[in-house]
Protein backbone atom coordinates (compact mmCIF):
# COMPACT_ATOMS: atom_id res chain seq x y z
CA UNK A 1 0.00 0.00 0.00
CA UNK A 2 0.80 3.48 -0.39
CA UNK A 3 1.59 5.57 2.29
CA UNK A 4 1.65 9.04 -0.03
CA UNK A 5 0.37 9.80 -3.14
CA UNK A 6 0.83 12.69 -5.30
CA UNK A 7 -0.92 12.61 -8.54
CA UNK A 8 -0.34 15.82 -11.25
CA UNK A 9 0.26 18.41 -8.33
CA UNK A 10 1.10 21.93 -9.80
CA UNK A 11 1.72 24.97 -7.53
CA UNK A 12 3.26 28.69 -8.67
CA UNK A 13 3.83 31.67 -6.68
CA UNK A 14 3.08 34.60 -8.63
CA UNK A 15 5.05 34.61 -11.69
CA UNK A 16 7.12 31.52 -11.20
CA UNK A 17 5.53 28.12 -11.92
CA UNK A 18 7.61 25.88 -8.81
CA UNK A 19 5.83 22.40 -8.86
CA UNK A 20 4.52 21.36 -12.42
CA UNK A 21 2.52 17.80 -12.92
CA UNK A 22 4.68 16.49 -10.13
CA UNK A 23 3.42 12.64 -9.81
CA UNK A 24 4.52 10.04 -7.38
CA UNK A 25 3.82 7.74 -4.02
CA UNK A 26 5.79 6.49 -1.41
CA UNK A 27 5.14 2.92 -0.41
CA UNK A 28 4.57 1.83 3.01
CA UNK A 29 7.71 1.00 5.37
CA UNK A 30 10.24 2.87 2.77
CA UNK A 31 12.44 5.33 2.69
CA UNK A 32 11.86 7.76 0.27
CA UNK A 33 14.89 10.29 -1.02
CA UNK A 34 13.54 13.70 -2.56
CA UNK A 35 16.60 15.10 -4.29
CA UNK A 36 17.10 18.11 -6.60
CA UNK A 37 18.91 21.77 -6.09
CA UNK A 38 18.68 23.95 -3.75
CA UNK A 39 15.40 25.94 -5.19
CA UNK A 40 13.70 23.17 -7.33
CA UNK A 41 10.78 22.94 -5.08
CA UNK A 42 11.48 20.43 -2.69
CA UNK A 43 9.93 22.40 0.21
CA UNK A 44 7.09 23.73 -1.42
CA UNK A 45 6.44 20.04 -2.27
CA UNK A 46 6.29 18.78 1.65
CA UNK A 47 4.56 21.89 2.50
CA UNK A 48 1.78 21.00 0.10
CA UNK A 49 1.41 17.57 1.49
CA UNK A 50 1.44 19.27 5.07
CA UNK A 51 -1.50 21.57 3.77
CA UNK A 52 0.53 24.45 4.47
CA UNK A 53 0.03 25.85 1.03
CA UNK A 54 -2.84 24.62 -1.24
CA UNK A 55 -1.94 23.50 -4.81
CA UNK A 56 -3.40 24.86 -7.43
CA UNK A 57 -4.24 21.37 -9.14
CA UNK A 58 -3.81 17.73 -8.91
CA UNK A 59 -4.25 15.48 -5.60
CA UNK A 60 -2.72 14.75 -2.33
CA UNK A 61 -3.33 11.78 -0.27
CA UNK A 62 -1.99 10.47 2.91
CA UNK A 63 -2.69 6.97 4.12
CA UNK A 64 -5.28 7.10 2.13
CA UNK A 65 -6.77 10.52 3.00
CA UNK A 66 -7.08 13.67 0.68
CA UNK A 67 -4.84 16.12 2.20
CA UNK A 68 -6.34 19.76 1.92
CA UNK A 69 -5.48 23.17 3.02
CA UNK A 70 -5.61 24.74 6.73
CA UNK A 71 -6.30 22.13 9.20
CA UNK A 72 -5.95 18.90 7.50
CA UNK A 73 -6.41 15.76 9.41
CA UNK A 74 -3.87 13.82 7.57
CA UNK A 75 -1.61 15.56 9.86
CA UNK A 76 -2.10 13.27 12.32
CA UNK A 77 -0.47 10.15 10.57
CA UNK A 78 2.57 12.67 9.94
CA UNK A 79 5.53 13.69 11.86
CA UNK A 80 7.15 16.92 10.53
CA UNK A 81 10.98 18.18 10.69
CA UNK A 82 11.26 21.73 9.02
CA UNK A 83 14.31 22.85 7.38
CA UNK A 84 15.27 24.85 9.88
CA UNK A 85 13.44 23.51 12.90
CA UNK A 86 12.24 26.89 15.24
CA UNK A 87 10.87 25.78 19.00
CA UNK A 88 9.69 27.87 21.54
CA UNK A 89 12.94 29.44 23.20
CA UNK A 90 11.58 29.89 26.69
CA UNK A 91 11.54 26.20 27.26
CA UNK A 92 13.30 22.89 27.46
CA UNK A 93 13.53 20.14 25.58
CA UNK A 94 11.60 18.16 27.72
CA UNK A 95 8.79 20.70 28.14
CA UNK A 96 8.43 21.25 24.57
CA UNK A 97 8.09 17.19 23.74
CA UNK A 98 5.41 17.96 26.48
CA UNK A 99 3.88 20.32 24.85
CA UNK A 100 4.22 18.52 21.21
CA UNK A 101 2.73 15.32 23.20
CA UNK A 102 -0.50 17.10 24.88
CA UNK A 103 -1.40 18.98 21.20
CA UNK A 104 -1.53 15.60 20.49
CA UNK A 105 -3.68 14.16 22.58
CA UNK A 106 -1.02 11.94 24.04
CA UNK A 107 -1.35 9.98 27.69
CA UNK A 108 0.92 11.38 30.25
CA UNK A 109 2.92 8.83 30.81
CA UNK A 110 3.34 7.71 27.16
CA UNK A 111 4.69 11.33 26.41
CA UNK A 112 7.38 10.50 29.41
CA UNK A 113 8.42 7.47 28.56
CA UNK A 114 8.63 8.15 24.74
CA UNK A 115 10.48 11.73 25.52
CA UNK A 116 12.99 10.12 26.95
CA UNK A 117 13.39 7.39 25.07
CA UNK A 118 13.57 10.05 21.54
CA UNK A 119 15.89 12.48 23.79
CA UNK A 120 18.38 9.44 24.14
CA UNK A 121 18.39 8.29 20.67
CA UNK A 122 19.18 11.65 19.45
CA UNK A 123 21.13 12.71 22.31
CA UNK A 124 19.72 15.25 24.12
CA UNK A 125 19.07 13.56 27.67
CA UNK A 126 21.35 15.45 29.43
CA UNK A 127 20.50 18.73 28.38
CA UNK A 128 18.25 20.77 30.62
CA UNK A 129 18.70 24.38 29.19
CA UNK A 130 15.89 25.85 27.56
CA UNK A 131 16.27 25.73 24.05
CA UNK A 132 17.20 29.82 23.65
CA UNK A 133 20.85 28.75 23.64
CA UNK A 134 20.19 25.51 21.38
CA UNK A 135 22.53 25.69 17.72
CA UNK A 136 21.17 24.49 14.70
CA UNK A 137 22.24 21.18 15.12
CA UNK A 138 20.78 20.85 18.54
CA UNK A 139 17.68 22.05 17.04
CA UNK A 140 17.71 19.55 14.56
CA UNK A 141 18.31 16.85 16.90
CA UNK A 142 15.19 18.05 18.87
CA UNK A 143 13.56 18.68 15.64
CA UNK A 144 13.53 14.94 14.66
CA UNK A 145 12.82 13.83 18.58
CA UNK A 146 9.43 15.81 18.13
CA UNK A 147 9.00 14.71 14.53
CA UNK A 148 9.35 10.97 15.83
CA UNK A 149 7.17 11.35 19.07
CA UNK A 150 3.10 10.27 18.25
CA UNK A 151 4.75 7.62 16.32
CA UNK A 152 3.90 8.87 12.93
CA UNK A 153 2.79 6.61 10.26
CA UNK A 154 4.62 8.87 8.06
CA UNK A 155 7.76 11.08 8.75
CA UNK A 156 8.71 14.02 6.94
CA UNK A 157 12.18 15.50 6.91
CA UNK A 158 13.51 18.70 4.97
CA UNK A 159 17.18 18.53 4.60
CA UNK A 160 17.46 16.95 7.85
CA UNK A 161 20.96 16.60 7.60
CA UNK A 162 22.12 19.71 6.16
CA UNK A 163 23.07 21.18 9.70
CA UNK A 164 24.87 18.52 11.20
CA UNK A 165 28.58 18.00 12.40
CA UNK A 166 29.83 14.36 10.00
CA UNK A 167 29.30 12.17 13.34
CA UNK A 168 25.87 13.94 13.84
CA UNK A 169 24.59 13.29 10.29
CA UNK A 170 25.51 9.77 10.58
CA UNK A 171 23.43 9.28 13.67
CA UNK A 172 20.70 11.22 12.05
CA UNK A 173 20.81 8.58 8.83
CA UNK A 174 20.93 5.69 10.85
CA UNK A 175 18.13 7.38 12.99
CA UNK A 176 16.01 7.64 9.90
CA UNK A 177 17.08 3.87 8.25
CA UNK A 178 15.56 2.12 11.40
CA UNK A 179 12.24 4.47 11.64
CA UNK A 180 11.74 2.52 8.56
CA UNK A 181 10.85 -0.89 10.74
CA UNK A 182 7.52 1.52 12.07
CA UNK A 183 7.10 4.21 9.82
CA UNK A 184 7.90 5.38 6.08
CA UNK A 185 10.01 8.36 5.64
CA UNK A 186 10.06 10.97 3.10
CA UNK A 187 13.24 12.83 3.30
CA UNK A 188 14.43 15.75 0.72
CA UNK A 189 18.31 16.28 0.17
CA UNK A 190 20.51 17.81 -1.52
CA UNK A 191 23.27 15.45 -0.67
CA UNK A 192 23.74 12.42 -2.66
CA UNK A 193 26.05 10.34 -0.78
CA UNK A 194 23.00 10.54 2.15
CA UNK A 195 20.69 8.97 -0.42
CA UNK A 196 23.50 6.22 -1.37
CA UNK A 197 23.38 5.29 2.40
CA UNK A 198 19.49 4.74 3.29
CA UNK A 199 17.30 5.20 0.43
CA UNK A 200 14.76 2.45 -1.16
CA UNK A 201 13.43 5.03 -4.02
CA UNK A 202 14.30 7.91 -5.43
CA UNK A 203 13.03 11.13 -6.89
CA UNK A 204 15.25 13.79 -8.63
CA UNK A 205 13.24 17.10 -8.93
CA UNK A 206 14.33 19.81 -11.23
CA UNK A 207 12.73 23.17 -11.80
CA UNK A 208 9.21 21.60 -10.28
CA UNK A 209 8.99 18.52 -12.60
CA UNK A 210 9.78 14.90 -11.30
CA UNK A 211 12.92 14.25 -13.88
CA UNK A 212 13.72 10.21 -12.65
CA UNK A 213 12.34 8.18 -9.70
CA UNK A 214 12.46 4.66 -9.30
CA UNK A 215 14.47 2.03 -6.93
CA UNK A 216 17.90 2.92 -6.52
CA UNK A 217 18.35 -0.15 -8.23
CA UNK A 218 16.29 0.67 -11.35
CA UNK A 219 17.62 4.33 -11.70
CA UNK A 220 21.21 3.45 -11.51
CA UNK A 221 20.26 1.07 -14.44
CA UNK A 222 18.98 3.96 -16.45
CA UNK A 223 22.25 5.31 -16.47
CA UNK A 224 24.05 4.86 -19.81
CA UNK A 225 28.08 3.46 -19.50
CA UNK A 226 30.24 5.15 -17.48
CA UNK A 227 31.59 8.20 -19.37
CA UNK A 228 35.58 8.46 -19.40
CA UNK A 229 36.79 11.22 -18.36
CA UNK A 230 40.19 12.29 -21.00
CA UNK A 231 42.64 15.35 -20.12
CA UNK A 232 45.30 16.22 -22.96
CA UNK A 233 49.12 17.34 -22.14
CA UNK A 234 48.84 20.22 -24.27
CA UNK A 235 45.55 22.07 -24.10
CA UNK A 236 46.29 23.28 -27.08
CA UNK A 237 45.30 20.13 -28.98
CA UNK A 238 41.56 20.68 -27.94
CA UNK A 239 40.14 22.26 -30.82
CA UNK A 240 41.34 19.68 -33.00
CA UNK A 241 39.74 16.95 -31.06
CA UNK A 242 36.63 19.03 -31.17
CA UNK A 243 36.45 19.20 -34.44
CA UNK A 244 35.81 15.65 -34.87
CA UNK A 245 34.26 14.74 -31.70
CA UNK A 246 31.25 17.34 -31.22
CA UNK A 247 30.04 15.27 -28.28
CA UNK A 248 33.13 16.00 -26.10
CA UNK A 249 31.78 17.81 -23.08
CA UNK A 250 35.20 19.87 -22.77
CA UNK A 251 35.38 20.32 -18.25
CA UNK A 252 38.20 23.33 -19.18
CA UNK A 253 42.18 23.31 -19.27
CA UNK A 254 41.97 19.95 -21.78
CA UNK A 255 40.02 17.92 -19.58
CA UNK A 256 37.20 16.69 -21.35
CA UNK A 257 34.39 13.90 -20.74
CA UNK A 258 32.96 11.32 -23.48
CA UNK A 259 29.55 10.43 -22.52
CA UNK A 260 29.42 7.84 -24.70
CA UNK A 261 31.62 5.19 -24.21
CA UNK A 262 31.34 3.22 -26.83
CA UNK A 263 33.14 5.75 -29.15
CA UNK A 264 35.76 4.86 -26.82
CA UNK A 265 38.23 3.01 -29.19
CA UNK A 266 37.46 5.38 -32.24
CA UNK A 267 38.89 7.44 -30.10
CA UNK A 268 41.82 5.97 -29.11
CA UNK A 269 42.65 5.66 -32.92
CA UNK A 270 42.23 8.99 -33.48
CA UNK A 271 44.75 10.23 -30.47
CA UNK A 272 46.95 7.48 -32.11
CA UNK A 273 46.83 9.11 -35.80
CA UNK A 274 47.21 12.84 -34.66
CA UNK A 275 49.88 11.86 -31.92
CA UNK A 276 47.87 14.06 -29.65
CA UNK A 277 49.53 12.87 -26.08
CA UNK A 278 47.82 12.21 -23.47
CA UNK A 279 48.03 12.80 -20.25
CA UNK A 280 45.01 10.98 -18.52
CA UNK A 281 42.31 8.49 -19.86
CA UNK A 282 39.83 7.45 -16.82
CA UNK A 283 36.80 6.14 -16.98
CA UNK A 284 34.33 7.42 -14.25
CA UNK A 285 32.36 4.90 -12.03
CA UNK A 286 28.76 5.76 -12.00
CA UNK A 287 27.23 7.43 -9.53
CA UNK A 288 24.09 8.98 -8.32
CA UNK A 289 25.81 12.65 -8.79
CA UNK A 290 26.42 11.60 -12.14
CA UNK A 291 22.77 11.09 -12.92
CA UNK A 292 21.95 14.25 -10.85
CA UNK A 293 23.93 16.36 -13.27
CA UNK A 294 23.11 14.26 -16.48
CA UNK A 295 19.37 14.85 -15.69
CA UNK A 296 19.86 18.58 -14.36
CA UNK A 297 21.37 19.52 -17.73
CA UNK A 298 24.91 20.38 -16.62
CA UNK B 1 -6.20 24.18 23.45
CA UNK B 2 -5.40 23.92 26.97
CA UNK B 3 -2.09 23.04 26.22
CA UNK B 4 -1.50 25.99 24.40
CA UNK B 5 -3.12 28.01 26.81
CA UNK B 6 -0.27 26.74 29.14
CA UNK B 7 2.33 27.50 26.44
CA UNK B 8 1.11 30.97 26.44
CA UNK B 9 1.22 31.40 30.40
CA UNK B 10 4.47 29.81 30.08
CA UNK B 11 5.91 32.31 28.22
CA UNK B 12 4.22 35.67 29.99
CA UNK B 13 6.18 34.41 33.05
CA UNK B 14 9.46 33.24 31.47
CA UNK B 15 9.85 36.29 29.11
CA UNK B 16 9.39 38.68 31.96
CA UNK B 17 6.34 40.40 30.27
CA UNK B 18 4.05 39.71 33.19
CA UNK B 19 6.25 40.64 35.42
CA UNK B 20 6.77 43.92 33.97
CA UNK B 21 2.78 44.57 33.46
CA UNK B 22 2.58 43.77 36.89
CA UNK B 23 4.46 46.21 38.16
CA UNK B 24 3.70 48.82 35.99
CA UNK B 25 -0.38 48.62 35.93
CA UNK B 26 0.44 48.79 40.13
CA UNK B 27 2.62 51.40 39.65
CA UNK B 28 0.03 53.44 37.81
CA UNK B 29 -2.69 52.53 40.54
CA UNK B 30 -0.47 53.78 42.85
CA UNK B 31 0.41 56.60 41.03
CA UNK B 32 -3.02 57.76 41.04
CA UNK B 33 -3.67 58.88 44.37
CA UNK B 34 -0.28 59.38 45.35
CA UNK B 35 -0.12 62.24 42.95
CA UNK B 36 -3.52 63.38 43.80
CA UNK B 37 -2.60 63.84 47.65
CA UNK B 38 1.02 65.41 46.61
CA UNK B 39 -0.31 68.38 44.71
CA UNK B 40 -1.51 70.59 47.64
CA UNK B 41 2.46 69.96 48.65
CA UNK B 42 3.54 70.71 45.41
CA UNK B 43 1.63 73.55 44.96
CA UNK B 44 2.62 75.17 48.18
CA UNK B 45 6.44 73.85 48.05
CA UNK B 46 6.06 75.84 44.01
CA UNK B 47 3.86 78.92 45.44
CA UNK B 48 6.47 80.78 45.96
CA UNK B 49 8.32 80.90 42.57
CA UNK B 50 4.82 80.80 40.88
CA UNK B 51 4.35 84.14 43.11
CA UNK B 52 7.53 85.52 41.69
CA UNK B 53 5.90 84.47 37.96
CA UNK B 54 3.05 86.43 38.80
CA UNK B 55 0.80 83.34 39.20
CA UNK B 56 -1.22 83.29 42.45
CA UNK B 57 -1.76 79.97 43.93
CA UNK B 58 -4.52 79.38 45.84
CA UNK B 59 -4.67 76.13 48.46
CA UNK B 60 -5.97 73.62 46.28
CA UNK B 61 -8.34 70.72 48.40
CA UNK B 62 -7.70 67.18 47.08
CA UNK B 63 -10.49 64.55 46.99
CA UNK B 64 -11.19 61.18 45.80
CA UNK B 65 -11.91 62.68 42.44
CA UNK B 66 -8.94 63.96 42.28
CA UNK B 67 -7.28 60.70 42.07
CA UNK B 68 -9.63 58.95 39.84
CA UNK B 69 -9.05 61.90 37.41
CA UNK B 70 -5.86 61.16 37.67
CA UNK B 71 -6.91 57.16 36.79
CA UNK B 72 -8.64 58.60 34.02
CA UNK B 73 -6.18 60.18 32.51
CA UNK B 74 -2.99 57.54 33.21
CA UNK B 75 -4.84 54.19 32.44
CA UNK B 76 -4.77 54.72 28.59
CA UNK B 77 -0.69 54.66 29.12
CA UNK B 78 -1.11 51.43 30.77
CA UNK B 79 -3.28 50.48 27.65
CA UNK B 80 -0.76 51.53 25.27
CA UNK B 81 1.98 49.28 27.16
CA UNK B 82 -0.25 46.68 27.09
CA UNK B 83 -0.67 46.64 23.60
CA UNK B 84 2.67 47.15 22.35
CA UNK B 85 4.01 43.68 24.62
CA UNK B 86 0.68 42.09 23.33
CA UNK B 87 1.07 43.00 19.81
CA UNK B 88 3.86 40.45 18.74
CA UNK B 89 1.80 37.67 19.97
CA UNK B 90 0.75 36.05 16.34
CA UNK B 91 3.80 37.85 14.52
CA UNK B 92 6.95 36.90 16.35
CA UNK B 93 5.49 33.29 15.58
CA UNK B 94 4.66 33.47 12.23
CA UNK B 95 8.62 34.88 11.75
CA UNK B 96 10.31 32.13 13.35
CA UNK B 97 8.11 29.60 11.95
CA UNK B 98 6.98 28.14 15.93
CA UNK B 99 3.54 27.81 14.61
CA UNK B 100 4.41 24.98 12.21
CA UNK B 101 4.80 22.38 14.09
CA UNK B 102 2.07 23.03 16.05
CA UNK B 103 -0.51 22.98 13.12
CA UNK B 104 1.15 20.29 11.92
CA UNK B 105 0.11 18.12 15.13
CA UNK B 106 -3.17 18.33 14.33
CA UNK B 107 -3.64 21.69 16.68
CA UNK B 108 -7.14 23.34 14.87
CA UNK B 109 -6.19 27.28 13.71
CA UNK B 110 -9.19 28.45 15.60
CA UNK B 111 -8.06 26.65 18.65
CA UNK B 112 -4.97 28.92 18.69
CA UNK B 113 -6.82 31.83 17.70
CA UNK B 114 -9.02 31.28 20.63
CA UNK B 115 -6.32 30.29 23.37
CA UNK B 116 -4.20 33.25 22.23
CA UNK B 117 -7.38 35.33 22.57
CA UNK B 118 -8.34 34.12 25.76
CA UNK B 119 -4.93 34.37 27.32
CA UNK B 120 -5.13 38.62 26.40
CA UNK B 121 -8.47 39.21 27.33
CA UNK B 122 -7.41 37.41 30.72
CA UNK B 123 -4.18 39.14 31.08
CA UNK B 124 -5.95 42.62 30.26
CA UNK B 125 -8.82 42.10 32.78
CA UNK B 126 -6.42 40.89 35.73
CA UNK B 127 -4.07 43.76 35.16
CA UNK B 128 -6.66 46.85 34.58
CA UNK B 129 -8.59 45.48 37.72
CA UNK B 130 -5.80 45.42 39.34
CA UNK B 131 -4.88 49.08 38.66
CA UNK B 132 -8.14 50.02 39.36
CA UNK B 133 -8.36 48.02 42.62
CA UNK B 134 -5.36 49.35 44.35
CA UNK B 135 -6.74 53.41 43.63
CA UNK B 136 -9.76 52.29 44.69
CA UNK B 137 -8.43 51.14 48.13
CA UNK B 138 -6.15 53.69 48.62
CA UNK B 139 -9.14 56.53 47.61
CA UNK B 140 -11.34 54.36 50.28
CA UNK B 141 -8.38 54.60 52.90
CA UNK B 142 -7.40 58.09 52.66
CA UNK B 143 -10.64 59.86 51.52
CA UNK B 144 -13.45 58.27 50.63
CA UNK B 145 -14.79 57.21 47.11
CA UNK B 146 -18.68 58.08 47.80
CA UNK B 147 -18.32 61.18 45.98
CA UNK B 148 -17.95 59.54 42.96
CA UNK B 149 -21.15 58.23 40.95
CA UNK B 150 -21.14 54.79 39.50
CA UNK B 151 -17.27 54.33 40.27
CA UNK B 152 -17.69 50.86 38.98
CA UNK B 153 -19.75 51.00 36.01
CA UNK B 154 -17.48 53.54 34.69
CA UNK B 155 -14.71 51.20 35.35
CA UNK B 156 -16.27 48.90 33.49
CA UNK B 157 -16.38 50.65 30.92
CA UNK B 158 -13.00 51.61 30.76
CA UNK B 159 -11.76 48.34 31.08
CA UNK B 160 -14.73 47.33 27.98
CA UNK B 161 -12.97 50.16 25.66
CA UNK B 162 -9.31 47.87 26.84
CA UNK B 163 -11.42 45.27 25.48
CA UNK B 164 -12.53 46.50 22.03
CA UNK B 165 -9.02 47.70 21.41
CA UNK B 166 -7.64 44.11 22.41
CA UNK B 167 -10.13 42.40 19.54
CA UNK B 168 -8.25 44.77 16.87
CA UNK B 169 -5.05 43.90 18.36
CA UNK B 170 -5.88 40.03 17.89
CA UNK B 171 -7.85 41.09 14.38
CA UNK B 172 -4.87 42.67 12.61
CA UNK B 173 -1.86 39.77 14.66
CA UNK B 174 -4.32 37.39 12.16
CA UNK B 175 -4.01 39.72 8.79
CA UNK B 176 0.13 41.13 9.48
CA UNK B 177 3.08 40.00 8.62
CA UNK B 178 4.52 41.78 11.49
CA UNK B 179 4.24 43.25 14.70
CA UNK B 180 4.62 47.00 13.40
CA UNK B 181 1.91 46.47 10.99
CA UNK B 182 -0.62 45.55 13.64
CA UNK B 183 0.48 48.68 16.05
CA UNK B 184 0.08 50.97 12.42
CA UNK B 185 -3.09 48.87 11.84
CA UNK B 186 -4.43 49.35 16.11
CA UNK B 187 -3.15 52.90 16.30
CA UNK B 188 -4.85 53.94 13.22
CA UNK B 189 -7.82 52.13 13.56
CA UNK B 190 -8.09 54.41 17.30
CA UNK B 191 -7.14 57.60 15.48
CA UNK B 192 -9.71 57.13 13.12
CA UNK B 193 -12.06 56.20 15.76
CA UNK B 194 -10.76 59.73 17.48
CA UNK B 195 -11.28 61.77 14.62
CA UNK B 196 -15.16 60.59 14.36
CA UNK B 197 -15.66 61.47 17.82
CA UNK B 198 -15.00 64.78 17.27
CA UNK B 199 -18.42 65.07 15.53
CA UNK B 200 -21.20 65.14 18.37
CA UNK B 201 -23.24 62.80 15.45
CA UNK B 202 -20.98 60.08 15.97
CA UNK B 203 -19.33 60.48 19.20
CA UNK B 204 -22.37 58.87 21.02
CA UNK B 205 -21.86 55.51 19.11
CA UNK B 206 -17.89 55.36 20.03
CA UNK B 207 -16.27 53.70 22.80
CA UNK B 208 -13.58 57.00 23.12
CA UNK B 209 -16.28 58.29 25.61
CA UNK B 210 -15.45 55.11 27.50
CA UNK B 211 -12.00 56.86 28.35
CA UNK B 212 -13.31 59.79 29.66
CA UNK B 213 -15.03 57.93 33.10
CA UNK B 214 -14.86 61.60 34.83
CA UNK B 215 -18.75 62.65 33.48
CA UNK B 216 -19.77 59.65 34.71
CA UNK B 217 -18.33 60.11 38.59
CA UNK B 218 -19.24 64.06 38.50
CA UNK B 219 -23.11 62.78 37.72
CA UNK B 220 -22.64 65.01 34.27
CA UNK B 221 -23.89 61.64 32.36
CA UNK B 222 -25.86 58.40 33.52
CA UNK B 223 -25.80 54.92 33.14
CA UNK B 224 -28.52 54.99 30.08
CA UNK B 225 -26.07 57.37 27.82
CA UNK B 226 -24.01 54.59 27.11
CA UNK B 227 -26.27 51.82 26.61
CA UNK B 228 -25.55 52.01 22.50
CA UNK B 229 -22.02 52.60 22.54
CA UNK B 230 -21.66 49.80 25.28
CA UNK B 231 -23.28 47.35 23.03
CA UNK B 232 -21.63 47.94 19.87
CA UNK B 233 -18.26 48.05 21.47
CA UNK B 234 -19.34 44.28 22.38
CA UNK B 235 -20.57 43.41 19.62
CA UNK B 236 -17.84 44.94 17.28
CA UNK B 237 -15.34 43.21 19.57
CA UNK B 238 -16.78 39.74 18.93
CA UNK B 239 -16.98 40.25 15.14
CA UNK B 240 -13.30 41.13 15.54
CA UNK B 241 -12.31 37.57 17.05
CA UNK B 242 -14.73 35.78 14.86
CA UNK B 243 -12.94 37.78 11.47
CA UNK B 244 -9.90 37.25 13.30
CA UNK B 245 -10.34 33.36 12.97
CA UNK B 246 -12.28 32.72 9.51
CA UNK B 247 -8.43 34.83 8.42
CA UNK B 248 -6.33 32.96 10.53
CA UNK B 249 -7.62 29.82 8.96
CA UNK B 250 -6.60 31.10 5.57
CA UNK B 251 -3.56 32.98 6.73
CA UNK B 252 -0.34 30.86 5.02
CA UNK B 253 1.96 30.38 8.26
Amino acid sequence: MNMLELSHVAKRFGEKQVLRDVTFSVPEHSVFGFVGKNGAGKTTAMKLILGLLSSDSGEISVNGSTVCYGTTKTNRFVGYLPDVPEFYPFMTPREYLRFCGEISGMKAGEIESRSEELLALVGLEKDNRRLKGFSRGMKQRLGIAQALLGRPKLLICDEPTSALDPAGRKELLDILADAREQTTVLFSTHILSDVEHICDQIAFLHEGKIVLQGTLKEVRAKRKDAAVELELERPEDAPLLIRVFHDLKSKGRGRFLLEDAGRLPELFRFLADSRISVLRIERREASIEDLFMEVVGK
Amino acid sequence: MTAFMKKEWMELCRSGRLLVLFLLFSLLGIMNPALAKLTPWLVETLSESLADAGIAAAAVTVDAMSSWAQFYKNFPLGMVFFILLTSGSFTTEYQKGTLIPVVTRGLTRRNIVLAKSLVIVALWTVMYWLCFGITCGYNAYIWDNKAANHLYFAAALAWLFGIWITSFVLLFSAVAQSGAQVLAGTGAIALGVYLLSLFPKFGRFLPIRFLDGMSLLQGVTSVCDYAVSATAAVFVSFLCIILAVVCFDRKQL
